[in-house]
């Protein structure tokens, strides 16, 4: 879990810890429904603001939604580009709005890449592997 | 003696929310029913005063912006079928102005989502639900 030091925080430990027998792959099916959820979302602030320019009040209450989905599965810096729009969004800043949209949809490329790697390699790994919890946690 | 189930009423429009907090309710011991808006968490509530649902919930976990009907309207509607049910708002809104606006609809408490272990336990024993 080294590679996803720093997009992931201590929510996604505590969705591998409700892993049980009856729900051996539990957080791959959150992620999945993050990613499944955080897709659409993206689309329909990308949508939001092509038809609405400068909808400001718009904007973010799409982003609003994709933030509590980052929340849901803690990905933090995902999470952290959400609030900047957000702070863009509060201050009207239209340009700096586009720019760190630009930067959420990278992020979210990103994560997407590292749990597909992760996930993959839990899956060769056995059922003994999860992520590592932070020292002194 | 074997401890009674709690009896929980989720109410969450969001699946992925919907779906974390039901396992965690699980882990802690607690039967979960589930409403995707308001109007179905009043709905619930009122089937299971009235009779033939086995009694009140233990506790309802709401979440604020849902279609039909909000979880601010859900909690005064619910207060005013005089449920005495603790009423737990989880939500991302979390300015004071969105956490005295659940209060004066008449909700216990607040916290942020995520819904974790920790912040479960809290509520539980704060409500004496433990």
């Amino acid at each position: 879990m080294q590679r996803t030091k720093g997009y992931l925080d201590e929510q996604f430990c505590q969705i591998e810890d409700l892993q049980d027998e009856t729900s051996p792959n539990f957080a791959e099916e959150v992620v999945s429904l993050f990613f499944k959820d955080s897709v659409r979302l993206v689309t329909n602030i990308e949508q939001a603001m092509e038809k609405y320019p400068e909808d400001f009040n718009r904007w973010d209450a799409h982003m609003q939604q994709l933030k509590g989905s980052c929340y849901s599965i803690g990905a933090s810096k995902m999470n952290n580009e959400c609030t900047l729009f957000r702070n863009n969004c509060g201050q009207e800043n239209a340009e700096g709005c586009m720019r760190s949209f630009q930067k959420v949809k990278r992020e979210h490329a990103i994560l997407r890449q590292k749990l597909e790697s992760y996930f993959q390699l839990l899956r060769q790994a056995g059922p003994a592997g999860t992520a590592t919890r932070p020292a002194g946690k | 003696m074997d401890r009674r189930r709690i009896r929980v009423l989720l109410v969450e429009d969001e699946e992925i929310h919907r779906v974390v907090a039901r396992a965690v309710l699980r882990g802690a011991g607690a039967d979960v029913d589930e409403a995707e808006n308001g109007a179905e968490a009043v709905r619930l509530v009122r089937e299971r005063i009235g009779g033939g649902g086995g009694g009140a919930y233990d506790l309802i976990l709401t979440d604020r912006q849902m279609p039909v009907m909000d979880g601010h309207e859900a909690t005064r509607r619910i207060r005013a079928m005089g449920v005495a049910t603790p009423i737990v708002a989880v939500s991302s809104d979390c300015l004071p102005s969105d956490v005295h606006a659940f209060t004066a609809a008449g909700a216990d408490d607040f916290t942020p989502k995520p819904l974790t272990k920790e912040k479960l336990g809290h509520i539980l024993a704060k409500f004496q639900l433990a």
